[in-house]
């Protein structure tokens, strides 16, 4: 028979030492609902679970109510426990509500030992009131099984490899007509664990790529750009501008003969101009796929190529094409570029010998020369940070952050130069340290030293044409003293290096497409995705779901790292689209199309891209929603809301709340995100800290999710005090919510202020788990405070306030 | 031909433009005067109360009445329309939230006195004279209407039937209330009571900006007067405080159309609890500059602390209908 299960647990005494158990059982017992009452000592445990999911089928009930531990903080039957043992015994896991009468009931502790039971039984009311009006979980969205990977760097060509390997399809878009990206520009490449070795790029540039460029289930789309990116019924559909295919990979045989008859010397694109190549030439000889490329801008059409290729494979006259991609996950795998040197004028990049460290890697290849003259250097300058860790302390322009591999590169740079140039001089111009990530990296820097290189510590200031000799460059930088100087004075002076060739170290910035932008993924202040809180548990995911940044597109990194990202990516999409479905969450949010105004708050709020603008007004994909509520909180039209989270769940709580509270003190509210605020409220219990008995704790989603008409309402309906808890600050799982909320408090405070409701009725703190003392002291304070201010004056009955017809009347 | 539907209209505490936006029907007042009689109309007609107290019960089919009510008189008058008429509707913001004289519930009667008859730089009343309820001179008695202690929309009064809100009511929806006129005319049944006539939705969905909402970032709130705003994007993206999210639609977007934003006339949506609430959550969360949660929290709040009067501004024409109905003055 359809109904509630009501399942309670003693804990061995742990919540009926405190918590007088039994009445709530008798209590359950009045609900016309109820169909099943169990109260156990304990029921976490393989065995006691089984039972219950037994228990529960034979019962038929179809909607399961525990009391017992905390569904957040929990070791032993967490929510996600829990929801399973009502799956399997065949109930809807959405229709499942726990009282948490143990950490935030018989575990906080209260004056009154009365007091205790008496407000896990408004605990058990309250989960009841929930699940009273609780919704069935969504229907699934079918998810397409392939997955966008945007950029064939190490990391996108290991995500591609390992997704094929898995048997899903990949469609690969890469902008350079060749896989690899950087890689491919890199000579050797330092393997991160058991240095001394290192890589040629050549061989394993191949290795990585080959996957992507033979097996049947990857489509490689190069010289090609993801030009919109959209989401739509749950998955993700992308435009992708592909280039002219001049030569046709299948037939190119790479033989050569083209090359030979053509014409057209051009700047060679991979060498970054510091050699030629002809307008059709085998980009580098391990290029993937082994194929020779038109440089478009450098042809002439002359057709000299034609009639000499043996396989017919080029056609001149190529155009470019669109293709539509629907894929249901996407890899987002765009690297860096380094930053424009022109942009820091101090850099001095206007000059032909100075050059950048990626176009110093292709000099390695091809031999090291002065770009002006092509003689053998005499002496090199590397100027580190160029254009890094701008900021407080440094002068020049350019990004913060350290980005982290030039370092390392540039010292590689100098140990291979020692053996190609043994003749050329090399000094390297630091600023303020010399790091070199990675435990095995630091010996290159050691070889360095014991080589005799000389290294100078300072800020350049200047790189420009020696005054001495115009053929000679000089490389001007102030001094950096040493922090521990006794006078604290960092300028020390200054000094310059001449040298005949300058090799810039340049900062490397994101180059994320506005394609991926318009996905609405929360980006950093200098364009790096973020990744989804909390980070250290959910590396590679971003705020969208399905949306995954890996390798250089989230920071600098060297390559093994990046791949490592790539297969964890790569994992995460299989294991999200091997479902063939998206099971919308519990709390995912939908709009009422005739409600809505279309005034796009809701998009505005969302940090998980899931709200898209259409002509007839906001549109909710489900399968993107986390459940924030934000659209909801913000929605005035009251359009958006969360499935069990709706205004009418809300209120129902509260009134549930306060059923047995005592009447002479006043009644504070807690109203706690899902996340961190929830968890610090639980230690506050296991710590066995004490709350007033008129206090009561209520798990909303992220602490932006409460509309402020509803907490307008709650002082109506009676609630002396509100106070929200939010996660604490850079930590909200949800972005922004945490600022947001302190953004509507600000604002409502100055209100509440205005029309002499005293704004200490309304608090929003953030609560982490390691703040339990400061939840249960900042919650008593509130208290003793509304103590002393009385009954709030909105009170409905008081003759001020909006009586229940009037309210009726507003929200007809 | 039928009775002429009889229609009486009263005015209360309001500007007058009500009153004024009828008039401003132009060619289909005649159309109006074609189907209905004004039986009580004083600001336009030479009409007294005593006349429309003489009237039967229920006699007059449609009582148009505008304004707020804060007077005693006021009060009287509100009871004696919805006594008199069958349908009573409240036209204007004023009738329907209490509007802009609702604002005067930041005070109470005795401030307001003190302000009005003491305290304004220009007040030279040095016998300290103030308005009294009755007054005996010789054989005359005198009286004045009583000052209330705050000001109410009708429906705190009395029941209403038909809301028509608006500072002024726009013309489209005064002629759906002459086309409920017509409908009574040809002997049909009045519209459900509770009747907004008015847009269901927010006026975003009707404002000829609204592509553009959320084009451009917002970083911080500023004042109309400020900036030179770009004619067809989306005030709130320009950091200019428009109310028309959470206001009902109706009125065709007109101050938009203007360069204005919307201040808020038509009052609340349906399922909205406290107008300003509402306001305060949809746009307190927009303005912030880019990166902003890498800020420290007092930096964050700096684009909401730039409203200075959050309850001026979005309880402009609400305020009588807010939660606490009016500013508490000791004790919250």
């Amino acid at each position: 028979m359809p109904g509630t299960a009501v399942f309670i647990c003693d804990c061995m005494g742990q919540v009926s030492d405190h918590v007088d158990t039994a009445s709530l059982e008798a209590l359950a017992r009045t609900w016309d609902e109820v169909t099943l009452v169990r109260r156990e000592g304990k029921l976490c445990g393989r065995q006691e679970l089984a039972g219950m999911a037994a228990a529960l089928g034979e019962s038929g009930a179809d909607r399961l109510l525990f009391a017992g531990c905390s569904p957040r903080m929990s070791l032993k039957l967490p929510e996600d426990l829990l929801e399973q043992t009502a799956r399997d015994a065949g109930l809807d896991p959405a229709l499942v509500e726990v009282a948490n009468i143990r950490e935030q009931g018989a575990w906080l502790q209260t004056d009154d030992p009365d007091q205790a039971s008496a407000r896990a039984r408004d605990l058990l009311r309250m989960a009841r009131a929930r699940l009273q009006i609780a919704e069935p979980t969504a229907p699934a969205v079918p998810l397409e099984k392939r997955v966008l990977v945007v950029g064939a760097g190490p990391a996108g060509l290991s995500a591609t490899q390992e997704l094929a390997q898995a048997g899903v399809p990949v469609t690969l878009v890469e902008k350079k007509p060749y896989l690899g990206g950087k890689m491919c520009q890199l000579n050797y490449i330092f393997q991160t664990e058991g240095w001394p070795s290192s890589c040629e790029s050549n061989c394993t540039g191949p290795v990585h790529a080959r996957r992507a460029d033979i097996d049947p289930l990857v489509t490689a789309h190069l010289s090609s750009e993801v030009t919109d990116l959209r989401k739509q019924d749950g998955n993700f559909i992308a435009s992708v501008k592909v280039g002219p295919r001049f030569v046709d990979p299948d037939a190119c045989i790479s033989c050569g003969k083209c090359e030979e008859v053509c014409p057209e010397q051009t700047p060679s694109p991979l060498d970054l101009g510091v050699r030629t190549r002809k307008a059709i030439a085998k980009e580098s000889a391990r290029a993937v796929p082994d194929c020779v490329t038109i440089v478009d801008e450098a042809c002439t059409r002359c057709g000299d190529c034609l009639p000499v290729c043996p396989t017919g494979a080029i056609d001149l006259e190529a155009k470019e094409t669109t293709e539509q991609v629907r894929a249901g996950a996407v890899i987002l795998a765009t690297g860096t570029e380094p930053r424009d040197p022109a942009a820091s004028p101090e850099l001095g990049s206007a000059h032909p010998n100075v050059i950048t460290s990626l176009q110093m890697e292709r000099l390695i290849r091809h031999g090291v020369e002065r770009p002006t003259d092509g003689e053998e250097p005499e002496h090199i300058v590397y100027v580190q940070c160029a254009g890094s860790r701008a900021g407080m302390h440094k002068q020049g322009s350019g990004v913060p952050y350290c980005s982290k591999t030039c370092c390392s590169v540039t010292a590689k740079q100098v140990k291979r130069l020692a053996m190609d140039a043994p003749m050329t001089e090399v000094s390297v111009l630091y600023y303020r340290d010399f790091r070199t990530y990675e435990r095995a990296l630091e010996k290159l820097h050691q070889d360095l030293e014991s080589m005799g290189i000389e290294f100078h510590n300072g800020e350049v200031t200047a790189v420009a044409p020696s005054t001495e000799d115009d053929e000679l460059l000089e490389v001007r930088y102030d001094q950096l003293g040493c922090a521990e100087d006794a006078d604290g004075d960092e300028d020390g002076g200054g000094g310059s290096l001449e040298c005949d060739m300058v090799v810039l170290a340049c900062a490397q910035e994101p180059r994320l497409p506005d394609a991926a932008r318009a996905l609405g993924l929360p980006t950093d202040p200098h364009g790096f995705p973020i990744e989804n809180q909390p980070r250290l548990l959910r590396p590679t995911e971003t705020f969208v779901d399905r949306v995954y940044a890996v390798g250089a597109a989230v920071g600098p990194k060297a390559m093994q790292p990046a791949v490592g990202q790539g297969t964890q990516a790569a994992l995460k999409a299989i294991q999200a689209l091997s479902p063939g479905e998206r099971v919308p969450l519990k709390h995912a949010s939908k709009v009422d199309a005739g409600r809505c105004s279309a005034c796009g708050v809701c998009a505005s709020v969302c940090p998980h891209g899931a709200v898209r603008m259409t002509d007839d007004g906001a549109v909710v994909e489900e399968a993107f929603c986390q459940g924030c509520g934000m659209c909801g909180a913000s929605c005035p039209s009251h359009a958006a809301a969360l499935r069990n989270f709706t205004d009418e769940r809300l209120l129902a709580e509260v009134d549930a709340a306060f059923t047995e509270a005592p009447a002479d003190q006043p009644r504070l509210l807690a109203l706690l995100c899902y996340w961190c605020a929830y968890g610090g409220a639980d230690l506050a219990g296991a710590e066995r800290l004490s709350l007033p008995a008129s206090v009561r704790t209520m798990r909303v989603r992220c602490s932006c999710s409460v509309n402020l008409g509803l907490v307008t309402e709650m002082f109506r309906r009676g609630v002396d005090g509100v106070f929200i808890g939010g996660c604490p600050e850079n930590s909200c799982h949800h972005m922004w919510g945490n600022w947001l909320s302190h953004k509507r408090g600000a604002m409502m405070k100055t209100l509440m202020e205005q029309a002499g409701l005293d704004p200490r009725r309304l608090k929003y703190d953030v609560i982490g788990i390691p703040h339990a003392k400061k939840f249960a002291d900042e919650l008593g304070k509130m208290h003793r405070m509304l103590a002393g201010l009385g009954p709030n004056p909105w009170r409905q009955g008081d003759g001020a306030a909006l009586n229940d017809a009037e309210v009726s009347w507003l929200t007809r | 031909m039928a009775d002429k539907v009889k229609i009486a209209v009263n005015w209360a505490a309001a500007c007058g433009g009500c009153d004024v936006s009828i008039l401003d029907l132009e060619q289909h007042v005649l159309a109006l005067s074609a189907m209905a009689e004004f039986v009580f109309w004083p600001v336009a007609m030479d009409f007294k109360r005593d006349q429309l107290r003489a009237m039967p019960a229920g006699s007059v089919d449609v009582g148009i009445f505008n304004g707020a009510v804060r007077t005693s008189e006021q009060e009287e008058d509100a009871h004696l329309m919805r006594d008199k008429c069958r349908v009573l509707v409240a036209m204007g913001a004023c009738a329907c939230y209490g509007g802009i004289p609702g604002l005067a519930n930041v005070a109470d009667r005795e401030a307001i006195l003190q302000t009005a008859y003491a305290d304004t730089p220009s007040t030279d009343n040095p016998d300290e004279v103030r308005p009294m309820e009755a007054h005996t001179e010789g054989a005359a008695a005198l009286t004045l209407p009583a000052l209330e202690e705050r000001v109410r929309p009708l429906h705190q009064v009395v029941d209403v039937d038909l809301f028509l809100p608006g500072c002024p009511p726009t013309e489209a929806r005064l002629l759906d209330l002459v086309g409920a006129v017509a409908a009574l005319a040809d002997g049909q049944e009045p519209p459900p009571a509770g009747t907004f006539l008015a847009s269901d939705r927010g006026l975003c969905h009707e404002c000829p900006r609204r592509e553009t909402r959320g084009s451009r970032p917002v970083e911080t709130f500023t004042r109309p007067h400020l900036v030179q705003a770009d004619p067809d994007i989306c005030l709130l993206d320009q950091g200019i405080l428009c109310m028309g999210v959470a206001t009902r639609g109706g009125c065709g977007a007109t101050c938009l159309g203007a360069g204005m934003p919307c201040r808020g006339c038509f009052g609340p949506l349906p399922a909205q609890r406290d107008p300003a609430a509402e306001l305060v959550g949809a746009l307190s969360v927009l303005p912030g500059p880019r990166g902003e949660w890498d800020m420290p929290v007092h930096q964050v709040v700096n684009p909401v602390r730039s409203v200075k009067d959050p309850l001026g501004t979005f309880y402009r024409f609400t305020y009588p209908v807010s939660t606490g109905r009016r500013t508490i003055k000791q004790g919250g």
